[in-house]
């Protein structure tokens, strides 16, 4: 309802200002109305009419003082409404208004007000100077050309009102099958429209008409007593029914009038003889029109969020959650740059005129950008991406590129996206302005959102657009770095790998080095003694001459005319004699510089290895990783275990903070999560078993991991039932791997679990696949070089302990010869060593005993536990003693001869050869030789012997997940792929990726996967188009259950999935647990219908 | 340690001969194979695989492995293992003169086996497939792909990454240690 105000008597100033007062009057009833707030609507008219009294010019100034608080009332009232209501009363009680209403009116007014709360994000027009919102108003009018108490219908509201309308019409159908003199028709009719009239109430409800729902109810409620008293519905009733069916009819196609509801509530309150059984209260009436007054403004707009008018510091917050997951974190950081570049490229092509491919493509990078980080739990891109969104998608709509000032905007929004990423990277500190930023794109899109896109992004409003900004220079602390936010430099793994390796041929060859040094030293040494002698002999032969020489010139003196002890004579021996002795001592003398200087480079050699050693560390400290990171995971996939069996169980992990090798620890993960499951769906019993069986209710999972030597232990443990040994042997029996009066241990049994494809069931679960599948977790970990032990007692629990290789490492080692090989032994586990000479040895009970330092040791032959045959054995004895403690006994292992301790470094023995019990794997000894390194405890605690009579057979790559149901996940986003793909491979199932419909569809040419995942929007073919294009298959996919995951909220979205045959639609965020229990139901249902065909 | 890759063609000694090198398939559209004898057994091996002999090299034995793994060689710091098929498929070590160590692959993925005699450089146009695979020792029988026949001799595809690494398994007695 809009009254225009009677000209006003403009012959003096004050009735101008009643004048302009009047005018701000009708536009707050205008604006209130446009709300939805009648009531506010209400007290502005009647405040208006009694402006339009012609006031003498005395109450005229009164009036003004009086109306210069109504604007504080109307805000006061729109911030707290119970009190504003009282004011506004109050204010329009008083005498100068002369307001005509009864006590009674003025109460209806105030209930009004009350049931009536405000939108309290709304934005009042300024009390001066009206600015675009205001400014706007006739203009929508003018365009609209419609009522302004109708608000404009949106499409989706129109479709909600389709869907209810089709109902109603179902239910007259049913009405006007009825035969009014046949009982039999009567009631079936009634029965039936009764109960498409609850159809019709729960579809209202959905659709958000409480109001039209709760009239429903009540007119059901006169069917319901039809139907029970036949005797009652006569052919009067029945046009009451059909009359109010056409008012309901009316209503739907009107809801959006102010006073639609009073059609359909006419005639609902009379009580005459062939009227309503029950007519509607008047009480109710007030409170269903109420009701439908909100309808009207809310209907298609419910589901969807308010958007904020202000930014805070926290919407802008790059502060990442303490629980982020750090490889959804590296995804994002990956490819934040990209897309962040991408939307920037997109955005600044707009400003030089672009077109509608660049906006679609900047709105697709930012819904991509926006779920990925809502997936990591980054706020500030989340919602600033969301805004950006919301603003592209309007100018994709509206088809027309934004004006020079929203262009401005998103421009600046794409160079906080990209400080933001930068910031995230550690690059930079986060961007200054992020907060204006996103204020500045807030105020765009609720202006968007108010007034549409073409009333406002003119070059007029782009002042008015930027005086909203307010720029807070210091918005963002900078929070002290996280650890997961520490600089970091993205490496690819092969050049680690590389790194790690060149280091450690580094140490190997300084090894050589060193070796060649020592052996020099030694030579040298030896060159000194023979030196020494040398000079001995000069010094010998020496006196040897002159001796001689003495003795022949006392023979002969006569021919020089002296004596000898006149004048020395020489002859050519003296000389050489003489030369000799000093060569020697020259040659010692070189010698011992020579020994010096092997010394410092001996030193020098030594601070390299010292250098390569701690290089190499440094190397493997990048490939590290606390087993805890995966922890999460462990967990969660435990959790979900428990919640699809039902079973209570509680998992404890222990030493999760050791380091170890990445790639070793993701290849853990498979095996480990289907430990658990098994643990869980096999091994543990129901909360009433457990009961019974005199267990603690919740069953107790433990998983420990422990550094042993090279390898991790991995040892799983479970409370309950353990091996089912009778199952076992009947399975092997039904395989024939058994015959029926064969004997066979519990052990062997337990060796027949491990091998390919035997399962104790033949029925596949979603918790851990078709059945224990204990072969398919054995054959990954010897596939990655480790063994599988499996540790049963009846009824108390399982223990499966997996020991797997670390890669290359480092290791102090005792270098012996024994049998003819030169082995390096891991310095673990040894606990002494002593010559032969120092042990006794004795034989008791017929076992051989080494007497060491008084006590006696169990004692072995290297020989022997290697299997060394005969005749490579030394037939010299032992020359040294090795104690060995292994499981609290302590063991004499003899070894020919001990050679040398030195720091080797541990190599893989390569891809082609398994785990050799005992071995840890080799090293390149500093002459090139290569030595196995052996692990003395594994070797006494299983000594093997080697086969020789093999049939070589293809190695079964068993593989979990072939036994698992497969999805397809689809999805645009890298980050939300991988993000679900984590979580449904946690969750035991096979999963298979594709970036958008089309490659989607590709896949599902060559693959049947037991369930799709969606997204909605993607680029090349969307989620909706990807369904259709299922459905319409006539394959084997054509049934495939479809769940959809997508940010759009809106009913309309939602219709058209369901349009296109999705079987359930989530909207994001998902919870994971919602999640899984849909996709079970979904899975069993599709189980169910194979069955049945079947 | 001498090395003769075939990619080169290179080969330093005199005795050795010098064998062409593998012709690529976009010049001739021919496919070129290495054909590698083990006794009486005739493998190929594809050309486009780094392939190398292995001469002057020294074998590092290991104990308490199947006999069929002669040990392990250190070519350029990676740790290859050798295999030894005439043990496999019980072939007679006599009849075809000195055993030369061949290479297949780099790095980690390096395996070698001992091989009678060179290679020879054979293209697979030339050989006449067979449709259906003769009798074969049972331990091939799994890896065989196809199979060809020239001048009487047969010669086979064999998938030797699974071979190798269903030979490489540690299959054992947990009877204890030798006494």
């Amino acid at each position: 309802m809009n009254t225009t105000p009677p000209p006003l008597p403009a012959e003096n100033a004050t009735g101008a200002a009643i004048e302009e007062q009047l005018g701000r009057i009708q536009q707050l009833a205008d604006q209130a109305a446009s709300e939805g707030l009648y009531g506010l609507q209400d007290v502005n008219l009647l405040l208006a009419e009694a402006l339009q009294e012609n006031p003498s010019a005395a109450e005229a100034a009164d009036l003004l003082t009086l109306l210069s608080t109504w604007h504080e009332l109307i805000n006061g009232y729109r911030h707290q409404p119970l009190h504003g209501t009282q004011a506004l009363i109050e204010f329009l009680r008083h005498p100068q208004l002369k307001i005509p209403l009864t006590e009674d009116e003025f109460a209806l007014l105030q209930e009004q007000l009350v049931t009536e709360p405000p939108c309290f994000e709304a934005q009042l027009p300024p009390t001066d100077d009206n600015t675009a919102t205001v400014a706007a108003r006739p203009e929508q009018e003018t365009e609209s050309g419609t009522d302004p108490a109708s608000v404009p219908v949106s499409p989706v509201a129109q479709e909600l009102v389709d869907l209810l309308l089709l109902e109603s019409e179902r239910v007259r159908t049913y009405l006007h099958s009825i035969i009014a003199d046949d009982k039999n028709s009567v009631g079936t009719g009634l029965q039936q429209a009764q109960d498409e009239l609850e159809r019709l109430v729960n579809a209202s409800v959905t659709a958000g008409f409480e109001g039209l729902a709760a009239i429903c109810v009540h007119v059901g409620n006169n069917i319901q007593h039809f139907v029970e008293h036949l005797d009652s519905f006569n052919s009067a009733r029945l046009d009451l029914l059909l009359i109010w069916l056409n008012r309901v009819t009316q209503y739907l196609s009107t809801f959006n009038e102010a006073d639609a509801g009073q059609k359909i509530l006419t005639g609902l309150t009379d009580a005459h003889p062939d009227g309503w059984i029950f007519p509607l209260p008047d009480e109710e009436v007030r409170s269903i029109l109420a009701q439908m007054r909100t309808t009207s403004t809310t209907v298609g707009a419910q589901s969807e969020p308010a958007r904020a008018q202000t930014a805070s510091d926290d919407d802008v917050s790059l502060i990442l959650p303490d629980d982020v997951n750090p490889e959804l974190l590296e995804l994002l950081l990956h490819e934040l740059p990209g897309h962040t570049l991408q939307f920037s490229e997109a955005v600044q092509r707009l400003q030089f005129g672009g077109d509608n491919r660049d906006i679609e493509l900047a709105q697709r990078v930012a819904h991509t950008l926006k779920g990925s980080a809502n997936t990591v739990g980054v706020k500030g891109i989340a919602h600033l991406t969301h805004q950006l969104e919301d603003i592209l998608i309007a100018c994709a709509k509206a088809r027309k590129p934004p004006g020079r000032a929203l262009t401005g905007a998103l421009i600046n929004a794409a160079d906080c996206l990209e400080a933001m990423s930068e910031s995230l990277s550690n690059f930079s500190p986060p961007p200054d302005d992020a907060r204006a930023v996103l204020q500045d794109i807030l105020d765009w899109a609720n202006r968007i959102d108010r007034q549409g896109l073409s009333a406002l992004d003119t070059d007029a409003t782009q002042s008015a657009a930027r005086t909203n900004v307010t720029r807070t220079p210091e918005t963002s602390k900078n929070p002290a770095p996280l650890e997961s936010q520490k600089p970091r430099i993205r490496v690819a793994s092969e050049h680690i790998e590389n790194l790690f390796r060149l280091s450690g041929e580094s140490i190997i060859v300084n090894s050589q080095a060193l070796s060649n040094s020592r052996r020099m030293r030694t030579q040298v040494q030896a060159m000194q003694r023979q030196f020494t002698l040398l000079q001995q002999l000069a010094d010998e032969l020496e006196q040897l001459i002159d001796l001689k020489d003495l003795t022949g010139r006392a023979i002969d003196t006569s021919d020089q005319g002296f004596d000898t002890l006149e004048m020395d004579q020489y002859n050519e021996l003296h000389t050489a004699s003489r030369r000799m002795a000093e060569a020697a001592l020259d040659a010692r003398e070189i010698s011992l510089d020579i020994n010096k200087e092997l010394t410092v480079l001996s030193e020098v050699l030594d601070d390299q290895q010292r250098l390569a050693i701690e290089t190499q560390e440094e190397v493997m400290q990048t490939r590290l990783v606390a087993i805890a990171t995966i922890a999460p995971r462990l967990q969660r996939s435990f959790r979900q275990a428990c919640r699809l069996t039902g079973k209570l169980s509680e998992l404890t992990l222990l030493g999760e903070n050791i380091l170890i090798d990445a790639d070793t620890l993701n290849a853990l993960i498979d095996p480990i999560m289907h430990l658990l499951r098994n643990a869980v769906d096999h091994g543990i019993e129901s909360e009433e078993q457990r009961l019974l069986l005199g267990k603690p209710q919740i069953g107790a999972i433990v998983l420990e991991f422990e550094r042993e030597g090279n390898n991790i232990k991995v040892c799983c443990t479970d409370d309950g039932h353990g091996l089912d040994y009778a199952a076992i042997r009947a399975t092997a029996l039904k395989r024939g791997e058994l015959q029926p009066d064969q004997a066979i241990s519990e052990e062997q049994l337990q060796q027949l679990l491990l091998r390919p494809n035997f399962s104790t069931r033949s029925v596949t679960s979603q918790t851990s696949g078709r059945g224990v599948g204990m072969d398919a977790v054995h054959a990954q970990i010897i596939a990655q070089g480790g063994s599988l032990i499996l540790n049963s007692e009846t009824g108390k629990g399982l223990t499966v302990t997996m020991t797997i290789p670390l890669p290359l490492s480092l290791t102090h080692a005792l270098l012996i010869d024994t049998g003819g090989y030169r082995l390096a032994v891991a310095n673990k586990g040894i606990v002494q060593i002593y010559h032969a000479g120092e042990a006794e040895a004795i034989t008791e009970e017929g076992l051989e005993q080494l007497r060491l330092e008084g006590v006696c040791h169990a004692s072995v032959k290297l020989d022997d536990l290697l299997h060394i045959p005969e005749q490579r054995r030394s037939q010299r004895p032992y020359g040294a003693v090795l104690l060995v403690k292994t499981q609290g006994q302590t063991t004499a292992v003899q070894v020919d001869a001990l050679i040398d301790s030195q720091d080797v470094v541990i190599k893989s023995l390569g891809r082609y050869i398994g785990k050799i019990p005992g071995f840890i794997g080799a090293t390149i000894l500093g002459d090139g030789t290569v030595t196995p390194v052996l692990d003395l405890p594994e070797l006494l605690r299983a000594p093997t012997r080697a086969l020789d009579s093999f049939h070589a057979q293809p190695m079964i790559q068993a593989k979990l997940e072939t036994t698992l149901p497969t999805v397809m996940v689809v999805d645009d986003s890298l980050s939300q792929r991988r993000a679900l793909e984590q979580l449904l491979e946690d969750a035991g199932f096979k999963v298979l990726t594709a970036r958008d419909g089309i490659e989607a569809a590709e896949l599902l040419a060559l693959n049947k996967p037991d369930l799709l995942l969606t997204d909605l929007e993607m680029p090349r073919m969307n989620g909706i188009e990807l369904t259709a294009h299922i459905r319409t298959q006539n394959n084997r996919n054509s049934r495939l259950p479809v769940i959809m995951i997508t940010s759009r909220s809106t009913q309309k979205h939602r219709l058209m999935a369901e349009d296109a045959g999705i079987d359930a639609y989530f909207t994001k965020p998902v919870s994971d647990q919602e999640l899984l229990l849909e996709m079970q139901h979904l899975l069993e249902q599709t189980q169910d219908r194979g069955n049945q065909v079947a | 340690m001498q090395t003769y890759p075939f990619k080169t063609g290179a080969f330093p000694d005199a005795d050795i001969p010098i064998l062409p090198q593998p012709e690529t398939a976009e010049e001739t559209r021919v496919e070129s194979v290495f054909a590698i004898r083990i006794g009486s057994q005739g493998f190929l091996v594809p050309a486009d695989k780094h392939c190398e002999v292995l001469d002057k090299i020294a074998v590092n034995k290991l104990p308490n492995v199947h006999s069929w793994i002669s040990g392990i060689l250190n070519v350029r710091g990676n740790l290859v293992p050798v295999f030894d098929l005439h043990i496999v498929l019980e072939e007679s070590l006599a009849h075809h003169g000195k055993r030369k160590l061949f290479a297949i692959g780099r790095g980690h993925e390096a395996m070698a086996l001992w091989i009678d005699g060179f290679p020879e450089i054979k293209d697979r146009a030339t050989l006449s497939p067979l449709h259906e695979l003769p009798a074969l020792p049972q331990t091939l029988q799994d890896f065989a792909v196809c199979g060809y026949r020239q001048d009487g001799q047969l010669w086979l595809d064999i998938i030797f990454n699974d071979l190798f690494l269903a030979l490489g398994q540690h299959h054992h007695a947990t009877e204890g240690m030798a006494t």
